[in-house]
């Protein structure tokens, strides 16, 4: 999922704060819990009582998009408000405001999250953790599904650099040597023929900029 | 100078002289509180272990169990009273577990007018109270049970059960026709708005009991069974498709300001697990305090919060049971989760003070009270340095 945290509420105050009337946007997509209209909502009424106290009346109309980096889905959500709203407050990941900004090119679309990294949800440890940097070119089938571009703090696509103690690396000692991980999983699967192939380095061209499907 | 250590006052007590040691309460006591001792065969209450269901007390043959919540005495005096203001002979015993609103419950007996009666469980009603019921002239008592395998204290449906069974036999041979007493269940249930729902799978991430699952056609189904109603997935779920019978949404944001006007300030409003206090039959009330009970903390939605404080209240309470006591599985420890949240976002904002948190057991009568007063005390407190 792509994990994301709100941003402080005098941040986002302060970056709407030249305008009344906004629509709060949520986005039913990847993060988890989803930023839907429960988090608009709560949103909403957060940024209503702050600007009571600041003697600032706000008019939110609220929505949520299935999901915000679609611009099918966007733009027909988004369209019926254009009219009554001055700014769009989003709260999808930094691709639901660049959405609005590319499809709406007069209103302003201002993020209220801060997007992190492509991660996993662990529910037993309570930890989302950057697990994948898109690089366009994934190895994961030589690395036991653990990626080290992503986990080793070096990216080294041939490790381990011997750096580590105790399954941590030495740049971060909360860190675990993502190698080593990736040693003992492929020693798991019987599969340590795979660390001994060479890597060449990677193609980061690879990784683009845009797609075509 | 010796310091005299007050011990705290226990809801449940064990009256050694009256007790025959015949260990029927030990035998109904769902959490193995009460044992008897091997060698002198006194039975033993371990408050510790207690949930105050009430059970042992309407049991006790020899009458040796002293509870404060809901004796027979104060239930039938706080019918007689209570008789006149809703001038009707019908009488509806419910457990706050299976029903909370009254109309809903009129519903289900298929009666209009009627006294209102509701229990943590209805297993702790003794045949006493029953009868002293028929004695006093209520022609027509009407009992709401849960469902028998979701009773909260596990044996206090199936014991009303039985005891209605018996009681009906009883009175239809001193002519009080087949069905004196007449016994319905009911559960609390989750319901699901399939058209709002966006199959995050966040319900099926956080029920205790793998009630939901996500269906291969991109929806949600629950097995209404397993589901404990505890409101857990209801208060998280971020599209709103979730909802549950009788603690609707709507329901508790209706009650927010009409409770909120009907108080002085400063005014508090507490929301608080059913469970997790037992106030007193006709008790009086701070006119400053408004309580919503809750069918467990887990119900307790960060928007219900947020709509109090912008309805006007001075503060905001949330009172769970404790971890340990909690009636469902674990999940007063996560309202206190999604309470925490919230008052870290409203701290961003300067408001933080406005809510407070506090886990209680009934099992030492006074508990919230005194939470409460300490949280009212921080409120003036805070009050007073914002103004200084």
């Amino acid at each position: 999922m792509i994990v994301t945290t709100l941003k402080p509420l005098d941040e986002i105050l302060e970056s709407i704060s030249p305008y009344r009337k906004i629509l709060i946007a949520g986005c039913d997509g990847c993060t988890q819990p989803p930023r839907g209209i429960r988090e608009v909502k709560t949103l909403k009424q957060l940024l209503e009582l702050a600007g009571q106290l600041k003697g600032k009346e706000f008019e939110f109309k609220v929505t949520s998009v299935v999901k915000q980096c679609d611009s099918v889905l966007t733009t027909s959500a988004i369209k019926p408000y254009v009219e009554d709203v001055e700014a769009v407050l989003s709260l999808a990941c930094g691709a639901g405001p660049q959405t609005i900004a590319k499809f709406f090119p007069d209103l302003p679309a201002i993020p209220a999250q801060n997007s992190h990294f492509i991660g996993i949800d662990d529910r037993q440890e309570n930890e989302m953790f950057d697990s994948c940097s898109a690089c366009g070119d994934c190895i994961l089938a030589l690395t036991g599904g653990i990626c080290p571009v992503t986990r080793c703090s070096k990216g080294l696509l041939n490790g381990a650099c011997g750096g580590a103690s105790n399954g941590k690396c030495e740049l971060d000692p909360e860190r675990d040597c993502a190698w080593e991980l990736i040693y003992e999983r492929l020693k798991r699967l019987g599969r340590l023929d795979l660390i001994k192939k060479f890597t060449p380095a990677k193609d980061y061209s690879a990784k683009g900029w845009r797609v075509t499907p | 100078m010796s310091q005299t250590v007050a011990e705290p006052k226990v809801a449940v007590n064990i009256k050694e002289e009256q007790c025959s040691r015949c260990a029927i309460c030990a035998s109904l006591c769902p959490y193995d509180a009460i044992t008897q001792d091997h060698d002198n065969k006194k039975m033993v209450l371990d408050i510790e272990k207690c949930q105050v269901c009430g059970i042992c007390y309407s049991a006790c043959p020899a009458k040796a169990i002293d509870t404060v919540y809901y004796s027979c005495e104060s239930v039938l005096k706080y019918l007689e009273k209570v008789r006149l203001q809703y001038k009707s002979d019908s009488l509806v015993i419910m457990c706050k577990g299976s029903a909370p609103d009254f109309s809903e419950v009129g519903r289900l007996f298929g009666i209009k007018d009627f006294i209102p009666l509701a229990v943590p469980c209805v297993g702790r009603i003794s045949e006493e109270v029953l009868l002293g019921v028929l004695t006093a002239g209520i022609k027509d008592i009407n009992i709401l049970a849960c469902d028998e395998d979701y009773c909260r204290f596990h044996r206090g449906s199936p014991l009303t059960g039985r005891r209605v069974i018996a009681l009906n036999r009883m009175l239809e041979q001193l002519g009080y026709g087949e069905e004196a007493i007449t016994l319905k269940r009911n559960s609390l249930k989750v319901t699901v708005d399939k058209d709002l729902c966006i199959a995050c799978g966040t319900c099926v991430a956080y029920c205790p009991y793998h009630a939901p699952t996500l269906t291969s056609a991109g929806g949600i189904s629950f097995d209404l069974d397993a589901c404990r109603g505890c409101g857990l997935c209801v208060a998280l779920c971020p599209a709103f498709a979730l909802d549950m019978d009788n603690w609707e949404r709507a329901r508790i944001s209706d009650l927010i300001p009409k409770l909120l006007n009907e108080m002085k300030p400063p005014k508090i409003l507490v929301f608080r697990c059913q469970w997790a206090d037992y106030p007193p039959l006709n008790g009086d009330m701070s006119p400053s305090i408004g309580t919503i009970e809750l069918p467990c903390a887990g119900r307790i939605e960060a928007f219900h919060i947020l709509e109090a404080i912008q309805s006007g209240a001075d503060g905001v309470m949330v009172v769970a049971c404790s971890e340990d006591d909690c009636k469902q599985e674990k999940v007063s420890a996560k309202s206190e989760h999604v309470v925490a949240g919230i008052k870290e976002k409203l701290e961003q904002i300067g408001l933080g003070d406005k809510l407070g948190f506090a886990s209680v057991s009934p099992r030492y009568p006074g508990q919230v009270e005194a939470k409460v007063r300490e949280f009212r005390q921080s409120l003036e407190g805070a009050k007073k340095e914002a103004a200084e």
